[in-house]
């Protein structure tokens, strides 16, 4: 009978230690976010939807082949020798025409291991994380701007063969 | 006159939607009244062929599905897996990697220990720790976030370096959250660890013997609570860790036996102290380098099989990497602690009350995203 009342009396006296360390919370400020009005601000490294400047892409294909789920298809077809030639923004001849760049956001896995491949820094992570759509298809951008000339000009496809 | 007081087995499933199952987890009680007769887990809800898979991705590219294993602590899922590639290639990195490494190691354990606390806390039934928990968690992980990019999954341990070097001033950040974490610690233990109904709930409840901890092959702190002094950071030092000063905290048994719930979750809220140490240390140690310096081109280990084991804050991790000389791994087998630990789960709880099959659970914190894997 004494250990009962002695067991109440713990338990009640513990529970008041345990509310005098939380109540001194009472008296702090408010940390809530109201999100859609108010927004985090991401560090600079923050690793979110996946852009391609297209117009400095070279079609190399290095990151669909580092990339562990296979999002990014690339395919390209090489350019005509009476062709004018073209450069990306850093003096890189863009021998190959990139006619489909598309990017499965659904499949990426954010890891940005395409990133450190790319050898023209073109393909980067923004910090863009409000892109919900309402049906997965939407989830791929496509971010070729040119047309295949030849219909069997498919010199590379994703996934590389070996 | 004989009475059978034994009544009718009754057959309970907890799970695979239990909020105290810490995920998808099914356990099949075979109730005689109150009293649990026999506890069955069945795993496999979270099964996503993580070994099969990565024999077809190169190797940089496993790296992003060990964060998957064990989502509460990525940094050293990732840790054992660099660990073992290295190891195979003979890769050499320099002290600023290992010292980052250790740190990013160190604050991912107490992330992660505090997860497992305040989930505790909130099996029991007290909600206050597992929001304050929570509020210096995010804080690693802001830490995190800056250096990686990433909160959760990070890919930050790279085969032969990490992905970016820190931020100028983050050491003089990670210094000053240590310091204001070291007395909330003090401050977690008044509110939920010394609490007298928190000590009924979890004192003499689950035991767990030393002898049945080793012959189950228990690791980690799980085993550490049976009072068993095994620690892979101190047995087989990895990262220089044999050149820190830190305690290995086992279960001393203050409430009721050795081995119980209570001195389990102990060892974990002590083992975020030691950690404590450990990031100051190597904070001190940091000297400036190149974090890609040793990153090769090329991954394409030689042919040959290698084990590497770290202490994850779950317990032991252990990698076996075969090799067959290609750019992709002929098979990664994945030693994980939360199964070996789900293995001594039937013992333990046979006998329990139902109540007490949620508090034995919760103090083996499994992370159900490593044992199906």
């Amino acid at each position: 009978m004494l250990t009962y009342f002695r067991n109440i009396g713990q338990g009640i006296m513990t529970i008041v230690s345990s509310m005098a360390i939380a109540g001194r919370h009472l008296f702090t400020p408010s940390v809530t976010l109201q999100y859609p009005k108010e927004k985090w601000l991401l560090p600079e490294r923050s690793r979110m939807r996946l852009m391609n400047k297209i117009e400095d892409c070279i079609g190399c294909g290095q990151c669909a082949r580092s990339c562990p789920t296979e999002c990014i298809l690339v395919k390209t077809e090489k350019r005509g020798k009476e062709e004018a030639p073209v450069f990306a923004s850093d003096g890189t001849a863009k021998k190959l025409r990139t006619y489909v760049f598309d990017i499965d956001m659904a499949l990426c896995c954010y890891c940005g291991l395409c990133t450190f491949a790319c050898p023209t820094q073109c393909l980067i992570m923004t910090g863009e994380y409000e892109y919900s759509v309402y049906d997965k298809d939407e989830h791929i951008y496509h971010f070729a701007a040119e047309k295949p000339l030849t219909v069997a000009g498919e010199s590379r496809q994703n996934p590389p063969e070996g | 006159m004989e009475v059978d007081y034994s009544g009718d087995i009754m057959t309970l499933n907890m799970g695979p939607q239990h909020p105290s199952t810490h995920g998808v987890l099914r356990l099949e009680l075979k109730t005689d009244g109150e009293i649990v007769a026999d506890a069955v887990p069945h795993i496999g809800y979270l099964h996503r062929c993580f070994e099969k898979h990565v024999e077809n991705v190169d190797y940089a590219g496993v790296v992003p599905f060990t964060d998957r294993m064990d989502y509460c602590a990525a940094m050293n899922m990732e840790l054992g897996y660099v660990l073992t590639v290295e190891k195979l290639m003979g890769i050499e990195v320099n002290n600023r990697v290992r010292c980052l490494r250790i740190i990013m190691a160190e604050l991912s354990r107490i992330a992660s220990h505090l997860i497992a606390a305040g989930t505790y806390g909130n099996d029991i039934g007290s909600f206050t720790p597992f929001l304050w928990c929570f509020r210096d968690r995010e804080t690693i992980l802001d830490f995190f976030e800056e250096t990686s990019g990433a909160r959760l999954l990070y890919n930050y341990n790279w085969i032969g370096g990490l992905m970016h070097d820190i931020k100028p001033g983050l050491e003089e950040k990670i210094i000053e959250f240590i310091d204001y974490f070291e007395p909330e610690v003090d401050n977690l233990n008044r509110l939920l660890s010394d609490n007298f109904i928190f000590i009924k709930r979890t004192a003499g409840v689950g035991i767990l013997s030393p002898e049945q901890a080793v012959s189950y092959g228990v690791t980690g702190p799980n085993l550490r609570g049976s009072g068993v002094k095994f620690d892979v950071r101190r047995e087989e030092p990895y990262l220089g860790y044999e050149d820190y000063e830190f305690d290995i905290p086992v279960g001393l048994g203050e409430h009721g036996p050795v081995g119980s719930c209570w001195d389990r979750y102990m060892v974990r809220i002590r083992e975020v102290k030691e950690s404590c140490k450990i990031v100051r240390q190597a904070v001190a140690r940091l000297t400036p380098g190149d974090v890609r310096e040793a990153v090769p081109k090329r991954i394409k280990p030689p042919a040959g099989e290698v084990y590497m084991r770290t202490e994850c804050p779950r317990g032991e991790l252990g990698y076996l990497l075969v090799s067959d000389g290609s750019l992709k791994p002929y098979r990664l087998k994945v030693k994980s602690p939360c199964f070996t630990v789900m293995s001594a789960f039937r013992e333990v709880s046979r006998g329990a009350m139902i109540a007490d099959v949620v508090s034995i659970l919760g103090s083996f914190d499994i992370v159900l995203g490593e044992i199906d894997r």
